[in-house]
């Protein structure tokens, strides 16, 4: 947070400078949501760890970056293969753990009460940011800037080179996530198992591959975002997983939880607000608030219409 | 022969104890239990009157912060354990109850240029149930915009005010911000026949032991008390079905703020003892770590077991005090350690990943706890649980919060791209 | 088809003479799409045993939980005793008068059959909480009353449930079960019972015994008992009055004689399988 301060400031303070930012920072919010939304259509479970899934994303990216002694902005095939590279092993390793929580945590309680997954999932959030804060340390580290740095300017507005490979990627990933779901078998098996799991299963789905390969893509998503998320911010900390997470459950929740598009849509509104909430926050305190915004807005959009923005609204029972 | 008739005498006794106390304390199912475990309470009660004389200073020290976690343990098992409702921002009532000692006690409060000023000081026996009471009323506003949510919104929710309540605390100016507050300890009293008792002799703690465990005694007469009667088979009602128990008369709204508020009453409690006995308010020590703390003691100790909480609540809380700092000396003393497990310099992190480890391994391996509720361990090994309710793929049960729709009006859902179950389990 | 057994139904002048407990008045109520409900009408008279039937999904169960407040109609007027009960929860219906069971049994699996009925009785309670937690005597003496209460509705069933009222109701038959949900239903005494297909995946003779103590029910707590049914030899033999709804709407009403011969009835049953 307090590096998104940092960046927005500048010579460039206005309001199209915002927006900039939001998009910018909504398209990675959104890659997450999108895992939040994915696994909760499938099983009704929000998956509490995901956040810190996509932290140990930027973890990886650091390890890895660190070990190639990369510290300078980068070109050509360089920067196209240290991209690459940290991409695939980001959205791999997260995709991974995501994966081992379904199988260790969550498969074995589902006929569980409803609390049992919930704890689990709890648990293992705390595990993977302790084990990071133990690993890593528990300050920020900061990430090499190897992304060229360079810029042009669109009615005033900055518009750094990066920013666009995040919008770009985050939406090509978005675009590749909905061609898979209309398209492939594997998709078309997501999209039964969600509406009705034991019909999926009669009709020759397996159930349990279905599960997990929703929590690879999900987890896989939340990767691509961690990678870039390190990038932008220039940080790795081991509790980003918590703020990031609870920033995109909300926008997941408010785009409507199950709804891929919701959650895209969700992603940027989010971004969005909360740009235009640290800069124009009365008292110049914006960052240590945002985060309460954020949160308020998630217990309004609970209370006021659950069902999100996109979701379906039920006309209310007494 | 003799043994043949003293337990047929054992066994008569204890019938007739059972009736004798059902028609006049009208208790429940469990008074059978507690005539055959009273021994066993009254042994470990007595062991803690009388350990101030054989423990030493340091380890009485542990023992009241047992105490005081031990009283946390049993307010969130009113909500999770009891209610079933999963409180992740506990620590928002620990923090209330902390700050209205602090403010009373230390008399200052900050301008927004943080300059302290003076304010009347006020008596730790009044702020005591003053701090139950604003913590109870928080409870309420904090849990009402969850009533209807299901039990993985709520968490994420109360998370969320876990973490805002303490920010709040932290940002607005009254309060001196990150640098916390001093407050102290509670002023003497004086009992006829005992005399003076002081509380803020740092080398007797022992009269402080005898408030935080005579508190503690009280809360759990009062757990019990609530167990066993109609309030706590409403909440054992609206755990298994919610709308089953509305339509048998169970006031939902009623009696989940009831679990709240009474949750946050006792986290408030501890949080006045907590600050009372160290004497000082350090915002830095509030967040989501002590939430999560509390729910690891309940979960090891035992869902919904009061016994079992106050277990889960020694076996942390010692770690934590004791265990704990033996490992950091050890650390401190073997910088190759820090060398090559940097984050060991903090070594609540350390801490943390073990209440993480312990979570869930004993959902995963042994839900009901250690010393386990029967019925919690019936429901959490999904004993009972109704046929209709379990899909044949044995995915996730439906939780049946909320109202829910009934086999003839089943909705046409749309994944992905249209309207699925919302936050209520609506659909 | 064979006609069933018809009960001696009271002429219909009789039948208007008795007063009207439950008055709903063009109840209607949505899902998305789908008109569950569409534009009931209905009454109940005091003492009778009034049945709704209809092939499945014709949106009984939904009126079931329009009145209990389960749900909110969309539109229409639901009146009992005079006054409205329309927006109430369910915990208030049930302190109007009006209990209920459910289709598919729901009853508290991990509670034991004593509790499962003590908490039906969950309006005698005193609601403040000192009189609860510090167990005052007016508590005590609610607390003995319904453990009372319990048992003697539990004997209703003879003293099998009684016998086994410490055992947790999971572990009963599901006979048993159904009537554990009756006892709990039972338990705020009310004036009006709505029975959610009481006799469904009971054998013959469950179901003839069901029947029986339904009828008893009736007589014993002066109840006026709301029925839905599918089988009809139950509905022809047990009911007063019946109402037949399909598609949400109602189809016809009228004494079971005049229902079985009604040929929008028979078509609506013929066209779509239903359990004779």
């Amino acid at each position: 947070m307090l590096t998104i301060a940092a960046l927005s400031a500048g010579p460039t303070n206005t309001f199209l400078q915002q927006i900039e930012g939001g998009i910018t920072l909504g398209a990675v919010y959104a890659l997450v949501a999108l895992g939040y939304t994915l696994v909760y259509g499938i099983i009704e479970l929000i998956n509490f760890a995901h956040g810190d899934v996509f932290m140990w994303s930027t973890v990886i990216s650091l390890v890895i970056v660190q070990a190639l002694g990369v510290n300078a902005p980068l070109g050509g095939f360089a920067l196209v293969g240290v991209l690459l590279l940290l991409i695939v092993a980001g959205m791999a390793v997260s995709a991974l753990i995501n994966v081992s929580i379904e199988r260790i945590g969550y498969r074995p309680l589902r006929k569980a009460p409803r609390l049992a997954p919930l704890i689990a999932a709890i648990g293992f959030s705390f595990i993977l940011e302790t084990i990071v804060a133990l690993w890593r340390g528990s300050n920020f580290v900061s990430f090499p800037q190897f992304f060229p740095i360079g810029s042009f300017y669109v009615f005033g507005a900055r518009i750094n080179y990066l920013d666009i490979f995040i919008v770009v990627l985050a939406l090509g990933l978005m675009y590749a996530l909905n061609w898979f779901i209309q398209n492939t078998r594997l998709g078309k098996a997501m999209r039964a198992t969600s509406q009705d799991p034991e019909a999926a299963a009669l009709m020759g789905v397996n159930v349990n591959r279905t599960i997990s390969i929703t929590f690879f893509i999900g987890g896989a998503l939340a990767g691509a975002a961690g990678v870039v998320y390190s990038l932008y911010t220039g940080f790795v900390w081991f509790f980003t997983g918590f703020e990031l997470g609870l920033i995109a459950f909300t926008a997941a929740v408010l785009g409507g939880i199950g709804n891929i598009y919701g959650a895209v849509l969700g992603g940027f509104l989010i971004g969005l607000v909360q740009a235009i909430v640290i800069q124009y926050f009365p008292g110049g305190n914006g960052v240590a608030w945002s985060d309460a915004i954020v949160f308020a807005i998630l217990v309004l959009i609970l209370v006021v219409r659950p069902s999100g923005l996109l979701g379906q609204q039920v006309p209310d029972k007494a | 022969m003799i043994l043949q008739r003293s337990r047929a005498t054992v066994r008569g006794y204890i019938n007739t104890a059972t009736a004798w106390l059902d028609n006049t304390l009208v208790l429940g199912r469990s008074v059978r239990w507690y005539v055959t475990g009273w021994p066993f309470g009254l042994v470990i009660f007595l062991l803690a009157i009388i350990a101030p004389s054989f423990l030493d200073q340091p380890t009485l020290t542990s023992a009241i912060s047992i105490c005081i976690y031990a009283m946390l343990a049993l307010g969130l098992n009113i909500v999770v354990g009891y209610a079933g409702l999963l409180d992740l921002g506990y620590v928002a009532f620990f923090v209330i109850g902390s700050y209205t000692v602090a403010v009373g006690t230390g008399s200052e409060l900050y301008n927004s240029n943080g300059q302290p000023f003076s304010i009347p000081t006020v008596s730790f026996w009044l702020l005591l149930p003053l701090a139950a009471v604003i913590a109870a009323l928080f409870g309420i506003l904090l849990g009402a915009p969850t009533l209807r949510l299901r039990g993985d919104y709520l968490a994420i929710v109360t998370l969320g005010f876990g973490e805002i309540v303490p920010k709040v605390f932290q940002n607005v100016p009254y309060f001196n911000g990150s640098l916390g507050m001093g407050a102290a300890p509670p002023p003497d009293i004086n009992l006829p026949l005992i005399g003076d008792i002081s509380f803020s002799d740092p080398l007797n703690l022992t009269p402080f032991y005898y408030l935080a465990l005579g508190l503690l005694a009280i809360v759990v007469v009062a757990v019990i008390a609530l167990r066993d009667s109609s309030i706590g088979r409403a909440w054992i009602a609206i755990r298994e079905d919610e709308t089953a128990a509305a339509a048998s008369g169970v006031n939902l709204v009623r009696t989940k703020l009831l679990a709240f508020g009474l949750g946050a009453l006792i986290g408030g409690i501890g949080g006045a003892l907590n600050t009372a006995f160290l004497p000082v308010v350090n915002p830095n020590d509030f967040n989501f770590g002590i939430s999560i703390t509390v729910l690891a003691m309940i979960v090891l100790g035992g869902i919904g077991s009061i016994p079992g909480v106050i277990l889960g609540a020694t076996i942390l809380r010692y770690f934590d005090v004791s265990l704990v700092n033996q490992i950091s000396t050890y650390v401190q003393e073997n910088p190759a350690i820090t060398n090559a497990i940097p984050g060991l310099n903090d070594i609540n992190e350390a801490k943390l990943l073990i209440y993480g480890m312990v979570l869930v391994l004993m959902i995963l391996l042994r839900p009901q706890g250690l010393l386990p509720n029967r019925r919690r361990s019936r429901e959490l090994k999904g004993i009972g649980a109704s046929a209709e309710g379990t899909s044949a793929v044995g995915l996730l049960a439906r939780e049946e919060s909320g109202l829910d729709v009934p086999e003839e009006d089943a909705l046409d859902e749309t994944a992905y791209t249209g309207a699925g179950s919302d936050a209520r389990g609506r659909e | 088809m064979e006609t069933p057994a018809t009960a001696e139904a009271a002429p219909a002048s009789e039948r208007t003479s008795r007063p009207v407990l439950l008055d709903i008045v063009d109840l209607s109520r949505s899902f998305g799409g789908l008109r569950a409900v569409d534009g009931v009408t209905l009454d109940v008279r005091q003492g009778e045993i009034f049945s709704i039937i209809g092939p499945n999904g014709a949106g009984k169960t939904t009126v079931f939980n329009l009145i209990t407040g389960i749900y909110k109609p969309d539109s229409g007027t639901m009146t009992f005793e005079g006054r409205s009960i329309a927006g109430l929860t369910p915990d208030r219906v049930l302190r109007r008068g009006i209990a209920r069971t459910f289709q598919n049994i729901r009853l508290f699996n991990n509670m034991t059959v004593l509790e499962n009925a003590l908490v039906g009785q969950q309006i005698r309670f005193p609601s403040d909480l000192a009189s609860v937690m510090l167990h005052l005597p007016n508590y005590r003496k609610a607390e003995r009353e319904a453990r009372a209460r319990a048992i003697e509705l539990l004997s209703f069933f003879g003293p099998s449930l009684v016998d086994r009222q410490d055992e947790y109701a999971s572990n009963l038959s599901y006979a048993d079960r159904r009537r554990v949900e009756i006892v709990r239903a039972l338990g705020s005494g009310p004036r009006l019972l709505l029975l959610d297909e009481p006799t469904a995946g009971m054998n013959d003779a469950e179901t003839a015994e069901a029947i029986t103590y339904i009828q008893r029910l009736r007589r014993e707590f002066n109840l006026t008992v709301l029925l839905i049914e599918h089988k009809l030899q139950v509905t022809m033999g047990i009911s007063d009055h019946i109402v037949v709804l399909d598609y949400g709407k109602k189809l016809a009403e009228g004494i079971p004689s005049e229902i079985q011969r009604n040929p929008l009835v028979i078509e609506a049953y013929l066209g779509r399988k239903a359990e004779v």
